[in-house]
């Protein structure tokens, strides 16, 4: 199809990203990729803990090589501000003066220390969109509650939700809330205020606590309480109104490491929701006698004979490669997929195929992969342009272009140690 | 008081999606969108998925159903009669937004795809939200929520290392696409506010979820070493005490006590001291390993994981310790009293916590909607995200089947002579099994 003329959707709109970690810088990338200029605000006194974390490439180890944070921050400019000045203070408001969006996840109190609330920026910027995204919210008795991602999982009944029964609420071994969830929930909030004030020359407060956001995304559980009473534990891989369903064991590999050679366990997906899946499948199992077995031939005998249909199944899928069975059975047409770790996935023809994954070359990090767009549009499809800036490395540019200083001043505020 | 405004009031969307593609509609619809939802005859298969009201299943009673349909209308409309398609075709130049969830092709082989739909409406939007988006190899497999998560990458990191990858719980696959697929679609509408332009948002759940890989995907494109799923200890290679899922006298707890951000272990120490339950942990050797039971040990420990080696008996007898202590005290009291001394401590609160979370509470958030046909309210989650002048709300619970279709019939008429399309059907026909109908519909 077509391109627009060039012009990307949000083209002309200004980003003030003074957030860290994830769910404010992701949310921040998208909206750079889909045309924003997004300054993004750090400090050396208060470095982002992903660009300390890595993964870093080999034999490389500084703030500029994570490819955690990296992958977070693409065509964003980067700029050092030391907020606990009060000319770093007076600096921030001239860009938020300059912004449509400002953009946080800092905690309520650092934003109240720091003159960044709402009622702050609309005395600079009266029409400014601000988007907080507290841990708890700015009020209520929790407010000042300690966390980050990890403790968030925890916190908002992920942990309690995922997993056997058997085991410790172990979660989803990663922040998980922090990346699609949060972030993406707050691009909807923040499109939608963008289009009131196009509509209305009226800005916004959006204030997405990361507690009610994720909260949100359990909705069938909580209201199986909130309704029903009824506390819905870990219930493993199992579903109610499917059988079987589950990841199941497939023929082990051996894989080069950086650390020699390893096995590798591999897994494969497989649900049934209808005895029209079980009988394919039963199908393309070769229609095994086990599984002409009278217990297994509606759903309510399958759920009562689950374990040991999942044992028959991974009889079958342990003679096998993942890719095989999902191609298989796919073909078949019973929902099978290979529960594939970072390495299928950026080798998966498929998303190599509709080029999900973009390369950027980075100065000192190279040239390394950045996630894409979670969606596509067709006409204004998602630009990088850029890596992830270095810390600061944008300073000059952004003191000069976006805060309209001289080079003489801006030579002084790096002596004064403010632009760090 | 009049109403404050939505961002969205002036917006129609057409929602021809299932289970995938349903968190979308229902985002836009809170936020103020007319989304009209288009159901077969025999319904939503949603209305089929657990929980039930009561447990007791049926079409008007699905919690699952429900949480994904607020502030929606409902018209039966069969796309594969040619009345119904032909009623369809009168409602799109009334549309700014299709979603659809189909098989990629069905629509077009409708004659309704983005291609048939502009020629009625050039300007309209059609958001896909598939399994693996419009194109490419994978494009027609099948792909209920887990195919997504394990094809995304997010469930092999889920997991203790000996048990199989863990399902992410309550259909994460299928709501992180309806929030990428709201995200591209409130994207491209800006875009068309502006230009006039209308456009095709392609969402794939598998891509919707790839950026939830974390460390995993970098690790690997720098390292070549893949990130396995580690259980309860996250990335460190040995067992630390604080760091992790402890039991508490009614449930869990999680810990991160030694991580940066929080107060130091030698709080928790003193938490301990204070409650008389510190046992001989005061005393050498055990405080002043405690005192180095910080960020640079932590570090340490995951760079080489032999260091600890000497210390492991001292840490495992701290470990225990602190076990006692936290199974001597309520979950909440560990939480609230935790953070009270700025400790690194949540708890892992199951939905009756959730329901019962004071913060939750001080912010009323759960939302209370009426059912008239349950004789009640039943309580919702509420908003993601709060904007002061164009607020989140639910101005109307989920609709019945086909509550909307004499309605929308009275917009149609007037219009012309192919209302008929719109079936009054109140009640589901028929026996068929709808995953069998579903299926058809894919193919």
């Amino acid at each position: 199809m077509t391109t627009s003329n060039g012009r990307l959707p949000l083209s002309g709109i200004n980003v003030a990203d003074f957030s860290w970690f994830g769910a404010g810088p992701i949310c921040a990338e998208a909206l750079a990729v889909y045309g924003a200029t997004v300054v993004r605000v750090e400090s050396e006194t208060h470095i982002d803990g992903l660009r300390s974390i890595g993964p870093f490439p080999p034999g490389k180890f500084s703030h500029n090589v994570s490819g955690y944070f990296n992958n977070y921050n693409a065509n964003k400019l980067g700029i050092t501000l030391d907020l606990n000045t009060e000319k770093g203070r007076d600096l921030a408001l001239r860009l938020v003066r300059w912004a449509d969006v400002f953009l946080t996840n800092m905690t309520p109190r650092i934003i109240e220390r720091w003159g960044l609330t709402y009622e702050d920026l609309v005395k600079v910027r009266p029409d400014i969109i601000a988007a907080y995204q507290p841990m708890q919210g700015f009020d209520g008795p929790h407010r000042d509650f300690l966390g980050f991602g990890a403790v968030l999982g925890p916190i908002t009944g992920f942990n309690a939700l995922t997993g056997f029964p058997n085991r410790a609420p172990n979660g989803m071994g990663t922040n998980y809330p922090d990346y699609v969830i949060n972030p993406m929930h707050t691009l909807v909030a923040i499109l939608a205020a963008l289009r009131h004030r196009r509509r209305t020359g009226q800005g916004q407060r959006i204030e997405l606590a990361q507690l009610e956001s994720s909260v949100a995304a359990l909705a069938p559980a909580l209201m199986d309480y909130t309704v029903n009473g009824r506390l819905q534990g870990r219930s493993g891989n199992r579903l109610p109104h499917a059988a079987p369903h589950g990841a199941f064991r497939c023929a082990t590999i051996k894989v080069q490491t950086p650390f020699g050679e390893r096995d590798e366990d591999r897994w494969c997906a497989i649900a049934c929701f209808s005895d029209d899946h079980w009988s394919r499948l039963r199908t393309a199992l070769g229609d095994p006698a086990w599984a002409r077995d009278e217990r297994f031939a509606t759903l309510a005998g399958r759920k009562q004979h689950e374990d040991e249909l999942e044992q028959r199944i991974t009889e079958w899928t342990s003679e096998r490669s993942p890719e095989e069975a999902m191609e298989l059975l796919q073909a078949a047409g019973v929902p099978a997929a290979v529960v594939q770790n970072a390495r299928d996935c950026l080798e998966d023809a498929h998303l190599r195929e509709r080029g999900y994954y973009v390369q950027l070359e980075h100065p000192e990090a190279g040239r390394t992969t950045y996630d894409g767009s979670g969606f596509r549009l067709s006409k204004t499809p998602a630009r990088f342009e850029r890596a992830a800036p270095c810390l600061g490395e944008h300073n000059f540019q952004v003191a000069t272009e976006i805060l309209g200083l001289s080079p003489d001043e801006v030579a002084d505020l790096i002596v004064e140690q403010v632009l760090r | 008081m009049t109403e404050p405004p939505s961002a969205l009031d002036d917006i129609r969307v057409l929602d021809l999606t299932r289970d995938l593609g349903a968190y979308c509609t229902k985002l836009l619809a809170d936020l103020g969108a007319d989304v009209i939802k288009i159901e077969p005859p025999e319904g939503d298969p949603a209305r089929r998925v657990p929980p039930f009201y009561q447990d007791q299943s049926g079409p008007e009673r699905s919690l699952y159903f429900f949480n994904l349909n607020t502030n929606k209308r409902s018209v039966v409309l069969d796309l594969e009669d040619p009345r119904g398609r032909a009623a369809f075709e009168k409602l799109v130049p009334t549309a700014d937004i299709v979603v659809e969830s189909f098989a990629p092709g069905y629509l077009d082989g409708l004659g309704l795809g983005y291609q048939g739909l502009g020629k009625l409406r050039p300007d309209i939007i059609l958001t896909s939200v598939t399994g693996f988006g419009q194109f490419g190899a994978h494009a027609h497999y099948l792909a209920p929520d887990i195919a997504g998560v394990a094809m995304g990458g997010i469930m092999w990191l889920a997991g203790a290392p000996d048990d199989p990858p863990n399902l992410p719980p309550c259909y994460q696959g299928y709501l992180s696409a309806g929030i990428q697929a709201a995200a591209g679609t409130m994207m491209a509408l800006y875009h068309r506010d502006l230009t006039g332009e209308g456009q095709h948002v392609d969402v794939s759940m598998q891509e919707a979820l790839l950026i939830a890989q974390e460390t995993a995907m970098p690790q690997y494109d720098l390292q070549k070493a893949v990130r396995h799923r580690t259980g309860v200890r996250g990335a460190l290679p040995i067992n630390v005490p604080g760091m992790g899922p402890y039991e508490a006298s009614d449930g869990w707890v999680w810990s991160y006590v030694g991580a940066p951000g929080g107060a130091p272990w030698t709080e928790l120490l003193a938490w301990m001291q204070a409650e008389g339950k510190a046992e001989d942990l005061a005393g050498e050797p055990y405080a002043s390993t405690i005192a180095e039971l910080n960020m640079r040990f932590l570090t340490q420990v995951v760079l080489n994981p032999d260091s600890a080696k000497e210390k492991a008996p001292v840490l495992a007898h701290i470990d225990d310790v602190l076990v006692r202590f936290f199974k001597s005290k309520p979950k909440w009291e560990v939480y609230e009293q935790g953070q009270g001394r700025r400790l690194l401590i949540g708890i892992v609160s199951t939905p009756e916590d959730l329901a019962k979370n004071p913060q939750l509470a001080a912010r009323r958030w759960f939302q209370d909607v009426p059912h008239p046909e349950l004789n009640g309210s039943l309580r919702y989650p509420g908003p993601p995200y709060r904007l002061s002048e164009t607020p989140w709300r639910i101005t109307r619970r989920p609709p019945l089947l086909g509550e909307h279709t004499a309605e929308l019939l009275g917009e149609i008429r007037a219009q012309g002579p192919v209302g008929e399309g719109l079936q009054t059907v109140a009640q589901p026909s028929g026996s068929e099994d709808p995953d069998l109908q579903e299926r058809r519909r894919r193919q």
